[in-house]
């Protein structure tokens, strides 16, 4: 059962900014996510901000510079199948398509995409975890089979989004407004590593909200893909994914972003794959090199080494299924 | 307290006790059928999907109050100290008991293994196991104060990994230890002489995953109490079982206790038993004079409401180079959970296929989680996992094909029962059709193709043990304008119970199907019937509601002869009209005046007893074909055909839907579902539907057939039909497992097969 709290559904950017500084207040739009939490008290909150009356914070369009603007609070599904992104970005689109479910996808944004709270089963079960200003990360000795095998620290949680990776991979920006003003965040700096914030995901402050993404325009032959390895068919998150993002130059890799899902608590780009990529031809051999090589320096817990070997599968599957496109 | 375990062990020491059902003499078997096997859609149908159907928590009493349950949060505690003064105060709540109030004294689960516990105990023993219960006017009170509940434990020390309770060392759970009952032991012939005369002998161990029943309507009940008697609203299997246990926890006579579950939304077996829900319900009701309603979380389902046990089956098998089967020697240790109950069933061990020398050896463990139950075949998929890849294995040895090795080794008597005949067996049938309608021999000439997505086929084949019963009463009322009511306690759980009645009785009247009122599952008010369990519904209570039908036709006959002057013996009922021999004039029950003066007629109708000295039992044989992505470790069930031998089909929807669910069910036990608790803490880790994964739609092959064998049966009962619900997931899994043997040359022999299963496998494949 949901806790008590207020509501409140500001109409401007500005009053909605304001309202989030007031203490235990958060920001809701699709809440997919956050009613959840609430629900399982994992998070608490004395008043919900709803994003969903900002006009402003909806939309997708062109840019002048041939990049895209994407509202925060446009659902997974309009990603999904919006042309601009399927033509243009395909990771993305593909990314947001595999995530959830239809009718989560219906109601879930991409701005709570991206900060939506971790999937571990600890965090969100009934165990005083580190994250949750307990002392301790259960995982570590414990049931550790859907936990990190790269980027673990006091917590070995994964980052459960589909569309961060692809977003990083093709090198969107966040624009986040506070009562400071606007400030814009490349993806890759979006999200927070444990070992240097354990109690946060992302740098987004607390009366910060996600106003937009902005993907730049794509380079010149361009393929991206998503690839996601997941226990069921539907609704459920990446063991592993890979989302990857090639610029080509006739038949040779111009400049590459490979970005793993599932594997690490924060999006997990592997840019010793990617610059084995750089200025070779897309053949079955280099690919093979390259998901070995996405697969390195991995430190698996006692019952996740499988993730190793799922990193070089989703890694060979992304850029086989882009060879076959270019 | 606790119901007799439907184990298959158990049901066939039921079964061979002496029985004492009248003996009535039973109609002759139907012919060919008309409204009985047709594809007539669901009677209930439209009140299921359009919600006009009244579930037990669309219950709403005048003045009813709300309960909310506190759980222990620690897997092994005892409750120190409980303060309710804080929880009192709150808004809004009538009464609170805990483990200190007399009413929590009531003895739970009682056995004669030792293992003692009450109502609400301060002994807990898996984390979720009840302490507190409040009744407040609103759902939200209830839930708010029981969180105001302050409550002290001593942690004990806790053992949630089953093989480790069995070490001397393990902390125990009851003073009898961690394995009150000895080890159960059935075998015949020689199975140490047998192994020494085979060609070929196959040894391995399998593990099978704890999984839950996650029915879609959770568990929950109302109770109400008027003039000291207590009427019940159950989402229950079993409103007759649930009654006697109510009965006996509360002191009350049985006919001063009254469930009923008209509409309930699923069970798979987590629903046979009364709940302590209902206990709190009725307890609290009888404290504050108001109707109560404990309706439970999720959550709280994932944890107290049963499961199906994790096994450890150990199997050597031996066979002789022409094929035949010369020995079996198993070993099976299951969890109970908490307290005692049989986790284990060798049924199929000794019984699916001809073998002189069989051994099976069986345990069961405490361990701190929620207690195991009956779940749809309880013990079968989890034999079904390890024989029928044993079997696969053993074929492969023997360079046969897998399905010709089965052939080989059919049953036709029971060895179970003494070398009792079968009344009709299609186990050989279920094999040579499936392969057939599966292109099995032709799948297994094809090369393999060369990419990293391998494609394989796999076989299993199945049977459930029991044949159900025995007893049943029906009551069938015709109506002055022809209409009928059948009235039954049978529960329908989702599996077309009432639509089967209705077209039982217009088959035998004649009366449209839509003209059929059925009335079931009340103790007060409908007949008594078998829980829904064990497949036994259909077979047990339709013979029951065809007597009834034909007792109507006796009196009706006489009334139509003295009315029409018309001599009895010409007279026949047919398409809900009297016919006479040698005239073309019908007349319909509706234009009987005698009928229309007496409003109704109503005949009572009883199930006749098993055959003598003969057994009908249902069996399947599961054919699978599935891709494996050796990259990424995905498998995917592309084709599937399920052969079903279950004798009559009663309906032509109903049959395939249940055996859909059970494939479905299959896809889960094999490839995605798993209980998951916390090594360390003993709690659950997979506490939500996003970590506890049952399959989806897009994990069910699109390319999907069932083929219903229809055998006729003449002797099994009078409608010639034997069970469904069971049958139809025992061998899903195990298929699906030597599809994936056969798809990358390595053997996975724990469920579920998962991707991390797949990588793993092919990693030590090729380490090798």
């Amino acid at each position: 059962m949901l806790p008590t709290f207020t509501y409140v559904k500001p109409t401007t950017l500005e009053h909605a900014v304001r309202e989030l500084a007031t203490p235990g207040a958060r920001a809701c739009s699709g809440g997919t996510d956050l009613l959840g939490c609430l629900r399982d008290r994992v998070l608490k909150a004395d008043k919900l901000v709803s994003l969903n009356g900002l006009a402003e914070l909806r939309g997708i369009s062109e840019l002048p510079n041939g990049g895209l603007r994407i509202g925060a609070l446009s659902t997974l599904s309009e990603i999904a199948s919006h042309t601009l992104i399927t033509t243009r970005y395909h990771a993305l689109s593909a990314a947001a398509g595999a995530a959830a479910s239809p009718q989560l996808r219906n109601q879930g944004t991409i701005g709570g995409n991206l900060c939506q709270r971790p999937r571990c089963w600890y965090y969100r079960g009934d165990f005083p975890c580190a994250r949750k200003g307990g002392d301790t990360c259960f995982a570590k000795e414990g049931e550790n089979q859907l936990h990190a095998i790269f980027g673990g620290d006091v917590c070995v949680m994964v980052h459960p989004s589909d569309t961060a990776p692809a977003l990083t991979a093709l090198d969107a920006s966040v624009r986040l407004v506070g009562p400071r003003g606007s400030r814009t965040v490349a993806l890759d700096a979006f999200f927070v590593l444990p070992s240097k914030d354990y109690t946060r995901e992302t740098v987004v402050e607390p009366d910060e909200l996600v106003a937009d993404i902005v993907l730049p325009p794509p380079p010149a032959a361009a393929l991206s893909t998503y690839r996601k390895l997941r226990s069921r068919g539907a609704w459920d998150f990446a063991l592993t994914g890979a989302a990857v993002a090639l610029g080509m130059h006739g038949k040779k890799v111009e400049r590459a972003r490979i970005v793993l899902s599932g594997v690490a608590p924060v999006p997990w780009r592997v840019e010793l794959a990617e610059r084995e990529l750089v200025g070779h031809e897309l053949s079955e051999a280099l690919i093979e090199r390259v998901a070995q090589r996405a697969s390195e320096h991995a430190s698996p817990l006692s019952a996740n080494a499988y993730k190793v070997a799922l990193v070089r599968g989703a890694v060979a599957e992304a850029l086989s299924e882009l060879r076959a496109k270019g | 307290m606790r119901e007799p375990n439907i184990y298959g062990s158990d049901t066939l020491d039921a079964e061979l006790a002496p029985q004492f059902a009248p003996a009535t003499s039973d109609l002759p078997p139907w012919g060919k059928t008309t409204v009985v096997g047709a594809a007539v859609p669901r009677i209930d149908g439209h009140d299921r999907v359009g919600g006009t159907a009244i579930y037990t928590r669309d219950i709403a009493l005048p003045g009813m109050l709300h309960c909310a349950i506190v759980h222990s949060p620690h897997a092994h505690a005892m409750v120190k100290r409980i303060d309710t003064t804080a929880a009192k105060a709150m808004p809004g709540v009538h009464a609170i008991i805990t483990c200190d109030s007399p009413e929590a004294k009531i003895p739970w689960i009682l056995t004669n293994q030792g293992a003692f516990s009450q109502l609400l105990d301060p002994h807990c023993r898996y984390e979720g196991e009840e302490v507190a219960a409040i009744a407040a006017e609103t759902p939200l009170q209830a839930a708010d104060a029981a969180r105001m509940i302050v409550v002290e434990y001593d942690v004990l020390p806790m053992v949630v990994n089953y093989e480790v309770a069995t070490k001397p060392d393990a902390p125990k759970l009851h003073a009898v230890g961690n394995q009150p009952s000895p080890a159960r032991t059935s075998q015949r012939g020689d199975v140490e002489a047998a192994f020494a005369k085979a060609d070929a002998v196959v040894e391995r161990t399998f593990h099978t995953s704890c999984e839950m029943h996650v029915p879609l309507e959770v568990h929950g009940s109302v109770a109400q109490w008027d003039s000291g008697k207590l009427e019940v609203w159950d989402s229950t299997q079993g409103v007759y079982a649930v009654r006697d246990s109510l009965a006996l926890a509360l002191k009350l006579p049985l006919s001063s206790v009254r469930v009923s579950s008209h509409f309930m939304g699923g069970g798979f077996g987590g629903k046979l038993e009364l709940g302590k829900y209902t206990v709190f319900a009725a307890v609290l009701a009888r404290m504050t004079g108001r109707a109560v309603k404990c309706v439970l979380t999720r959550e709280d389902t994932l944890r107290s409401v049963g499961n199906r046990p994790a096994n450890t089956i150990s199997i050597k098998a031996a066979a002789r180079k022409d094929g035949t089967l010369l020995a079996l020697d198993a070993t099976l240790l299951g969890a109970s959970g908490a307290y005692p109950t049989g986790a284990t069933s060798s049924y199929m061990l000794l019984d699916l296929y001809t073998c002189a020398n069989v051994r099976a050896v069986e345990s069961s463990v405490l361990i701190n989680a929620g207690q195991a139950r009956a779940f749809r075949a309880p013990g079968y998929p989890q034999a079904a996992w390890a024989l029928e890849q044993v079997m696969d294995e053993l074929a492969g040895k023997l360079g046969m094909d897998p399905v010709e090795f089965r052939l080989k080794n059919i049953p036709v008597v029971s060895q179970l029962r003494s070398g009792q005949p079968y009344t009709s067996t299609g186990l050989a049938d279920c094999l040579r059709d499936g392969a057939e309608k599966f292109g099995w021999a032709a799948a297994r000439k094809r090369p393999a193709n060369k990419g990293h997505v391998k494609r394989g086929i796999g076989i299993a084949a199945g049977m459930w043990g029991s044949p159900g019963g025995p007893t049943a009463t029906v009551i069938l009322k015709l109506y002055a304008d022809g209409s009928a009511n059948v009235n039954s306690g049978a529960a329908d759980i989702g599996t077309g119970t009432k639509t089967i009645f209705a077209q039982v009785v217009a088959e035998e009247l004649g009366v449209p199907v839509e003209r059929v009122s059925v009335e079931n599952a009340d103790t007060g008010t409908t007949q008594y019937a078998p829980s829904s369990g064990g497949s036994q519904t259909v077979l047990v209570t339709t013979p029951a509601v065809r007597s009834a039908a034909a007792d109507v036709k006796t009196p009706l006959l006489a009334l139509a002869a003295e009315e029409l002057k018309i001599d009895v013996d010409k007279l026949t009922i047919r398409d809900g009209n009297i016919e006479i021999a040698g005239d073309t004039k019908k007349v319909p029950f509706s234009a009987l005046r005698s009928l229309a003066q007496r409003q109704q007629l109503v005949g009572v109708g009883r199930r006749a007893p098993h055959p003598v000295g003969k057994v009908g039992l249902p069996f399947a044989a599961h054919f699978a074909e599935v891709e494996v992505n050796t990259r990424t470790g995905e498998v995917r069930v592309v084709r599937y055909v399920a052969a079903q031998d279950s004798g009559r089909v009663m309906n032509a929807l109903t049959f395939e839907n249940q055996v859909l669910g059970g494939v479905t069910m299959g896809i889960g036990f094999g490839l995605t579902e798993q209980r998951v608790l916390d090594r360390q803490t003993g709690k659950l880790a997979s506490g939500s539907w996003h970590d506890y994964k049952i399959p989806t739609a897009m994990d069910f092959p699109v390319d999907f057939q069932c083929v219903p064998i229809d055998l006729q049966d003449k002797e099994c009962n009078s409608v010639g039909a034997k069970g469904l619900g069971e049958p139809a997931t025992i061998p899903a899994a195990a298929a699906i497992a030597n599809a994936v043997c056969n798809a990358i040359g390595a053997r996975i022999y724990d469920a579920p097969i998962t991707p991390a299963s797949i990588v793993n496998a092919l990693a030590s494949k090729g380490g090798k």
